[in-house]
């Protein structure tokens, strides 16, 4: 019988063959991640409960990327409570702060997120693993429960399909599909609803490379996916055989599935894409935000942390200068990548730009522990959303951009549209093969 | 049999559509902070909107909401609903609201479509959750609604995740430390 893609992974780890969307099933998944911001209430709670004991420890990864730096003595005894835990645990793989990375990026670069697997995570961007056909699913708090007993329910989500049409332009990123595509669904000029769905990307989707097709699964998360597919391509399949820490078997939707609808999305005339400050969805042509101050700037996040977003990055920055009264946040999305962008010159780029290169993780998008704004501020960013005290200040203003605009708007002060400005052509190039 | 009182009866706080779950349910700093206490919590619930709400409310009250209630994928605010006894209906929850709410043991119904159109605020309501029947005593009118699953509802009548879980420890732990009632 036809399946999506969600529903022959779940049928997989479920062991009930037959799973359509609507049925509610107890998932066992393939690994369990845990990031160090909820480490300790997971801990605390089990511990009141008496289960001192994970369910399958050895499947559980905790990561350290909410918050690296630890910006309070608060952290820093967080972060100390989060070694205790992983030892009195005993998980499987445990990042401490400078280890892996962002847990949305780092596993799938060093191939433990492989396609056609399943797992549980708090997080919401746990989502990006659509990048490689696999599915993170978030549970929030729920994760206790996961870790204490090897599952929890979950209902069999509907997919909803977005078939791209043509290529990308130049200058234009996967980001700005993000956008643009959230903003077509707010307005119901796309009309779904994709709370509680998966979102799967069809079509022309050969031309995106991992990098890409990361990009491609935030904006859809933020607009309530539960799930974001993208079938693994032949250069997707090999760069997770080359990589790959353990066997895995891609999945693939029948053609003939229950999808609950199909959309086209054409990006051949797409631009660049500028998210107003609010919601994701208030995405608008570059050239409508054109000219607007800024104070502040970031590329990284789980959205653009992704090493093509570097070599997009550097391709601007090269040559210029941050301008005066602006700061620019650098964040790689790995360790892997950190070394990379020394070992292959673009820290020097970043350097002689006068960006802060920060270490791998959420950097300022979560919640600003570390490069918030003042109340009278505005920033532009590649963080995951635009919503209001997200970098501190309710009163500060956010924008969002692919890595390309936030890093011409970092030169010039301004929101700027990257096609206006020179950039390295060949490190434009090497951002299309950079996880080849 | 648990002993769970499924029974809600009391006034109706009367909600609109797409109530952000940050600053329009709880302060957003409660979310930031990852707070999960409810003796923490409960004081805050409306705190920006209606900052009275919690001096006014009682046991049993409901609040009725639109489409999107607490739409931003957070669950901080049911922790506090749930401790101040009260309990939600509304047109429609995002999903994730919908699963924290049952792990903070809320009693609610989700999908009750034109709810804010049956109830105005102030009127005498008594909702069954396991039911799903709806009594609006001060306009002399019944509603029924599709109630959650029924084992969503064993969550629900445990006390909520946490409290389901003691229970699973109870059951499943070799040498729990918690002391057998």
């Amino acid at each position: 019988m036809s399946q999506t893609a969600i529903e022959k992974v779940l049928s997989r780890i479920s062991g009930r063959p037959k799973l359509q969307a609507g049925d509610v099933v107890n998932p066992v998944p393939d690994l369990i991640m845990i990031h160090d911001g909820v480490v300790k209430s997971s801990k605390v709670m089990l511990d009141k409960i008496g289960i001192r004991k994970l369910s399958s420890p050895e499947k559980v990864m905790m990561v350290s990327d909410h918050d690296v730096l630890y910006g309070s003595a608060k952290a820093a005894e967080r972060g100390s409570f989060n070694r205790q835990a992983a030892k009195d645990w005993g998980v499987g793989q445990f990042y401490d702060v400078g280890q892996g990375g962002h847990g949305h990026i780092f596993p799938m670069e060093e191939g433990q997120v492989l396609p056609g697997m399943f797992y549980f995570d708090n997080d919401t961007h746990a989502t990006n693993a659509g990048a490689v056909g696999a599915f993170g699913i978030r549970l929030g708090l729920e994760i206790s429960t996961v870790l204490a007993t090897g599952s929890t329910w979950f209902e069999v989500p509907k997919t909803v399909r977005i078939c791209i049409k043509g290529q990308l332009r130049e200058r234009v990123l996967a980001r700005d599909i993000g956008f643009f595509l959230a903003k077509l669904i707010k307005l119901g000029a796309i009309p779904v609803n994709l709370d509680n769905r998966v979102l799967e990307y069809c079509g022309e989707t050969q031309q995106f490379s991992l990098g890409e097709r990361v990009a491609l699964c935030s904006s859809p998360t933020e607009m309530r996916a539960v799930g974001i597919f993208i079938p693994p391509s032949q250069q997707i399949l090999k760069y997770c055989q080359t990589h790959a820490k353990k066997s895995f078997e891609a999945v693939y939707s029948d053609t003939d599935a229950a999808f609950e609808s199909e959309h086209e999305l054409n990006i051949s005339q797409l631009g660049p894409q500028v998210v107003k400050p609010g919601a994701v969805s208030n995405s608008v042509d570059v050239s409508e935000a054109e000219g607007v101050k800024i104070d502040h700037a970031f590329i990284g996040s789980c959205g653009s942390g992704m090493y093509d977003d570097l070599l997009n990055a550097a391709s601007v920055l090269k040559g210029r200068r941050v301008a005066n009264g602006v700061r620019l946040f650098i964040v790689p999305g790995s360790q892997k990548s950190m070394n990379r962008l020394v070992q292959e010159g673009l820290m020097q780029i970043f350097l002689d730009a006068g960006a802060l290169v920060l270490p791998p993780g959420c950097g300022p998008c979560n919640d600003a522990v570390v490069g918030p704004l003042a109340a009278q501020e505005c920033s532009i960013s590649t963080a995951t959303n635009s919503n209001a005290g997200r970098f501190g200040s309710r009163e500060a203003k956010l924008y969002l951009g692919s890595p390309l605009t936030v890093a011409a708007s970092a030169t010039t002060g301004q929101i700027t549209d990257p096609r206006t400005m020179d950039v390295d052509a060949q490190l434009i190039e090497r951002a299309k093969v950079a996880y080849d | 049999m648990i002993d769970f009182n499924w029974i809600l009866r009391g006034r109706c706080y009367l909600l609109g559509d797409d109530v952000p779950h940050a600053d329009g349910v709880i302060p957003q700093q409660f979310i930031i902070d990852r707070e999960t206490d409810p003796q923490v919590l409960a004081p805050h619930l409306f705190a920006l909107t209606d900052p009275d709400f919690v001096k006014r409310c009682k046991p049993g009250d409901i609040v009725v909401a639109g489409r999107n209630f607490g739409v931003g994928q957070k669950s901080t605010g049911y922790i506090a609903m749930q401790a101040l006894g009260l309990g939600l209906l509304c047109e429609s929850i995002p999903t994730q609201g919908y699963r924290g709410a049952i792990h903070a043991g809320l009693r609610l119904l989700a999908n009750c479509s034109g709810v804010t159109q049956v109830c105005q605020n102030g009127d005498e309501l008594e909702v069954n959750f396991v039911t799903g029947l709806l009594i609006n005593h001060s306009q002399a009118k019944t509603h029924e609604y599709v109630p959650m699953p029924a084992a969503l509802q064993e969550i629900v009548a445990q006390g909520g995740g946490e409290a389901w879980l003691k229970t699973w420890a109870l059951e499943h732990v070799a040498s729990s430390s918690s002391k057998k009632v």
